[in-house]
């Protein structure tokens, strides 16, 4: 029996060939989207599973409320040891630190110099914690003592090609002197954690001397069971925070994140030296998009069917007039659509394969091919199989498979109607689907390119920022400044802590006679840095040019935010004493006009230049050039750079580069966006390709009636037209609200952002209306020319 | 003596179309015994189809007794009155209505799948059927590459093969001409002397003339 159900279906498909290959093709697109957002969501999901305590490995947040609500992923260096003797349930815990704070170490190999960006200053038991394998010499014991190293296994082959590393040395920073005592297996692809040196802390000054103030270590804690009790251990947290600071003086509180919640629950919180977050949010997204494409689909699928109701209604009749049960009927259309469903997955799995290499440079993954034969996978596959079939197939199966045989075998009856009526409700609903997708595409698109263009408050481009953390003498950096200056094709030379993009230190600013305060960036920078980021002096003077050493006077440069919340007016404020943690010898010599120093997510904070005395917390140096070839300025640099630090790896960004960083996963999103969304709609298109086919062959009677009577081919165009036309208006009525309020939504997210304007659903409804004209209108046309006499000879 | 098939008493269908009550069948009697080869006629709208239907249990009386081999139609629940004319009810079309993906040899199949009939036993009937009607040769073709009589036939083969004891054909030979028409009205003939028992419902005077007994109809009533 199932065997001639196969029959019929399979003939069926073979008879109907247009249908077919649009419906199988229309499926499996949609399969295939599902497919690989499924891979993602999975690989997403996967991080940090492979630790055999994962689940008793939590990390300490911190929380303040300075300015906001904030949440960081890094805690003073005093905490990872109290954890373990005040809390009961603390196994172990670590703390890792990456060089420099979060910066490149510089690492010198007999006479090779590279640049190493995952080097880390790490607690022992942070290696027994999450079960790094040893591939050779000792492991977490390395750290117990100085200038001890342990490298990856790849890190170790860059370093030292195919010798042995064990027992060579290297130089971090030419600073310190390691000797490699271990080999590591490299951290698998979804591991949050990821080190490729790995130094021990215990040398950091850091570690001797352990403070609660500077919060810049990451601390992972394991306790006993897997299901302790959060809310006690962050009393005990509190405790330790009341018996170490008195309570005027706490500006933080900690919690603890498990390690399975990091990779996915982070985005939001800053100060972290794990890489590669996801986002919940975006995977979020990306189930809906796959939801929602597959439901496109088959909603393609359940109107080609109902187009052909006409057809599957006699078949019913037919049958049940042959003894057929209802049962063997819904049987009989769950048999035709598995089969279609499960054509359109293989060939959905194919196209996959061929879309994955695309697919991962959009979403900056690498996901392989083999990790489609995965168990997951293929239970999934056979999920959404059954599922897809269950929903493409239950208006054959439960709708029709009820007629009575004398009902259905009746040429007309109100079964067209409700048809007809369900078939206008999937197109509404697909178009209107397929509408949001086109607004959230402008949208995004719209978005970008204003980040892109909004004037920052200062001038990105051509700016480049050369590393100087490896060069700790001021004479030579010094010396750097000079030499720079004299190149023909710079014109501004300024050594800095930070610049627009990177980080500066985090302090606070006080108001005047008051101990209200609020977060600001504080960078340490020489005179000409106005003028590198082309900043606007609203009143006073640069920072001066001259600083003798050890002159106790800081002046300070405050931005409009800061000049704001101190509640001075511009020229009020010059040569006011002011507390921002910089020494009580601070005054205001200038205020510059806000700029955007970091990414338009957020609102522009407070943020001032200094002179502190403190010399050598210099990180780069900032050189403004002219235009030119840009390979050719950065090879000039270089051998300048090297003319006076030959020692130290020569390593740079550019401030514009920097910014489009920020946007990377905007720019992912908008890619990622506008590729489902094109898929999205070819596959609508396709389905109202076919719909109109078949509505314009159910209406070949009455088209031929219309011609006889001497309508003419524009006037049958328009009438077949029209109807599609009509559903499309109905879903803009539907649709427009719905994509206001997501990507409104959307936007919330940055703290500069563009307003959603007509125009973009002007456009996106003439694009749809353009769409649909074409698809309908060919078959319309088609409908229209053909000869009366011909449509009207059948019955 | 001859036993009887089935009675109809005082039977009636209506039918609501908008406020109007509109009457198809007005009060039928009539009963059908072994052997018969009725020919119900009428005007279009005369009700002959609706009765036919009626018979064939695949629309109901709305009032009225009918009763097949001495069971109570009236009375009987849907599923046991579907299985009553599976058992005993052979349909013709004059749409023919074959299933349009299937070979001839797989509809005359059709019917016997629907009674879980083995496999090699099917084989059997189905090649007898072939044999019967004559169309062995055509039994891979689809129904689409055969002329109307043709299909016609296979339709018949179809209602045959599950050994009715009554056919109900609904003007058979409505799409044929008249050669191919004569055709089917022997082979109706043919059949009745076997055994079975026909109504079959016509326009043509000729059509009906190879029937034992006419019935007219008229508005819903016989006269």
């Amino acid at each position: 029996m199932i065997k001639n159900y196969f029959k019929i279906a399979w003939r069926s498909l073979k008879t109907n060939r247009l249908f077919s290959v649009i419906n199988i093709f229309g499926l499996s697109i949609g399969l295939a989207t599902t497919l690989l957002l499924f891979l993602f969501i999975l690989h997403e999901r996967s991080f940090d599973t492979m630790y055999g305590h994962k689940d008793k490995i939590f990390r300490v947040l911190l929380h303040t409320t300075e300015e906001g609500i904030e949440t960081w992923g890094q805690v003073p260096s005093a905490l990872g040891p109290e954890l373990t003797e005040h809390i009961p349930n603390a196994v172990k815990s670590g703390r890792i630190l990456q060089n420099g704070y979060g910066g490149n170490a510089f690492i010198k190999v007999r006479d090779k110099v590279l640049t190493e960006r995952l080097l880390f200053w790490v607690d022992p038991s942070i290696l027994e914690m999450f079960d790094v394998k040893m591939l050779s010499g000792i492991g977490a014991e390395a750290l117990n003592k100085p200038n001890n190293i342990l490298l990856s296994e790849s890190t170790a082959k860059r370093y030292f090609g195919s010798e042995n590393p064990l027992g060579k040395t290297l130089s971090v920073d030419n600073r310190n002197t390691f000797e490699v005592k271990g080999v590591f297996e490299d951290f698998p692809d979804n591991s949050s954690l990821n080190f490729n040196a790995v130094v021990p802390f215990m040398m950091r000054q850091e570690a001797k001397h352990p403070s609660w103030g500077n919060a810049s270590f990451e601390t992972f804690v394991m306790l006993n069971s897997d299901k302790p009790n959060l809310g006690a251990i962050e009393n005990k947290l509190q405790s330790i925070i009341d018996a170490n600071m008195d309570k005027e003086q706490q500006w933080y509180t900690f919690s603890l994140q498990p390690l399975k919640e990091i990779h996915l629950n982070s985005s939001a919180y800053s100060d972290s030296y794990l890489e590669n977050y996801g986002d919940i949010r975006q995977i979020k997204n990306l189930t809906a998009l796959a939801i929602i494409i597959l439901i496109i689909a088959c909603i393609n699928y359940m109107n080609l069917i109902t187009a052909r109701s006409q057809k599957k209604a006699k078949d019913v009749g037919v049958n049940k007039t042959l003894g057929a049960s209802s049962k063997q009927l819904i049987l009989r259309f769950y048999v035709e659509t598995g089969l279609i469903t499960a054509i359109a997955m293989l060939l959905g799995g194919f196209f996959s394969i061929l879309i994955l290499p695309s697919f991962n440079k959009i979403v900056n993954r690498t996901l392989e091919v083999s990790s489609l034969f995965s168990l997951e996978i293929l239970s999934f596959l056979v999920l959404t199989w059954l599922v897809t079939t269950l929903i493409s197939g239950s208006y054959p199966a439960l709708y029709l498979s009820r007629f009575s045989p004398k009902e259905a075998l009746k040429p007309s009856s109100n079964k067209g109607i409700m048809t007809s009526f369900i078939r206008k409700g999937l197109v509404v609903v697909q178009f209107s689907a397929s509408v949001v997708l086109i607004v959230a595409v402008l949208v995004v698109r719209q978005q970008l390119e204003y980040i892109q263009n909004k004037n920052l408050g200062f001038n990105p481009e051509n700016v480049i920022a050369i590393s100087t953390t490896a060069i700790p003498d001021f004479a030579t950096n010094e010396a750097l400044v000079n030499a720079f200056e004299r190149r023909p094709n710079v014109s501004l030379v300024a050594m800095a802590q930070g610049f627009p993009t990177a980080s500066v230190s985090l302090n606070s600013i006080y108001k005047p006679n008051s101990d209200v305060g609020m977060s600001v960036n504080t960078n340490l920078a020489q005179h000409n840095i106005v003028d590198i980021l082309q900043l606007k002096l609203l009143a006073g003077q640069r920072l001066p040019e001259l600083k003798q050493n050890g002159d106790s006077l800081v002046e300070v440069l405050i931005n409009k935010t800061a000049l704001d919340f101190l509640g001075y007016t511009p020229e009020e404020a010059i040569g006011k004493k002011v507390d921002a943690q910089l020494g009580n010898n601070s005054y205001i010599c200038g205020v510059v006009d806000d700029f955007n120093f970091t990414s338009l997510h957020k609102p522009i904070g407070a943020y001032v230049f200094h002179n502190t005395a403190r010399k050598g917390n210099y990180n780069y140096l900032l050189v403004r050039f002219k235009n030119g070839v840009l390979m050719e300025t950065v090879s000039e640099f270089e051998n300048t750079f090297k003319d006076i630090a030959p020692n130290s790896a020569f390593e740079y960004s550019f401030i514009d580069k920097n910014l489009e960083f920020f946007y990377q996963k905007e720019k992912q999103m908008a890619n990622v966006s506008l590729l489902f969304s094109v898929l999205a709609v070819i596959v609508a298109c396709l389905g109202l390709f076919a719909l109109a086919a078949f509505m314009a062959e159910q209406r070949q009677k009455e088209i031929g009636v219309r011609k006889v009577f001497g309508a003419s081919v524009p006037k049958i165009v328009q009438l077949l037209s029209l109807d599609f036309m009509k559903l499309i208006l109905i879903s803009f009525v539907i649709s427009f609200p719905l994509a206001f309020y997501i990507m409104n939504n959307w936007l919330q997210d940055f703290a500069y952002h563009i307003n959603i304007r007509w125009s973009v659903f002007a456009i996106a409804s003439t694009l749809s209306l353009i769409i649909t004209f074409f698809t309908v209108g060919y078959q319309a046309i088609k409908a229209a020319v053909a000869n009366p006499i011909k449509s009207l000879r059948t019955e | 003596m001859k036993n009887t098939l089935l009675s109809i008493n005082e039977a009636t269908r209506t039918v609501n179309s908008g406020s109007n009550k509109v009457t198809l069948l007005d009060t039928i009697n009539f009963n059908v015994e072994e052997g018969e080869f009725i020919s119900l006629m009428g005007p279009s709208g005369s009700g002959k189809s609706t009765l036919l239907n009626c018979i064939g249990m695949l629309d109901n009386f709305t009032d009225g007794g009918y009763t097949f081999l001495g069971e109570p139609v009236h009375s009987m629940k849907e599923k046991n009155r579907s299985k009553l004319y599976k058992e005993y009810i052979g349909f013709v079309f004059q749409a023919y209505h074959l299933i349009d993906e299937l070979t001839v040899y797989e509809n005359i199949e059709t019917p016997l799948l629907y009674k879980n009939i083995k496999s090699s036993e099917r084989k059997a009937m189905v090649a007898d059927m072939l044999d019967r009607f004559n169309i062995v040769g055509k039994k891979d073709l689809f129904p689409i590459q055969l002329s109307g009589g043709q299909q016609q036939l296979v339709g018949i083969a179809r209602a045959l093969i599950g050994q009715p004891k009554l056919i109900l054909a609904d003007e058979p030979t409505g799409n044929l001409n008249s050669k191919q028409s004569e055709e089917i009205m022997e082979l109706f003939a043919q059949l009745n002397k076997e055994g079975v028992i026909i109504i079959q419902a016509t326009h043509s005077e000729s059509n009906a003339a190879y029937g034992s007994r006419i019935i007219n109809l008229l508005d819903g009533k016989i006269v």
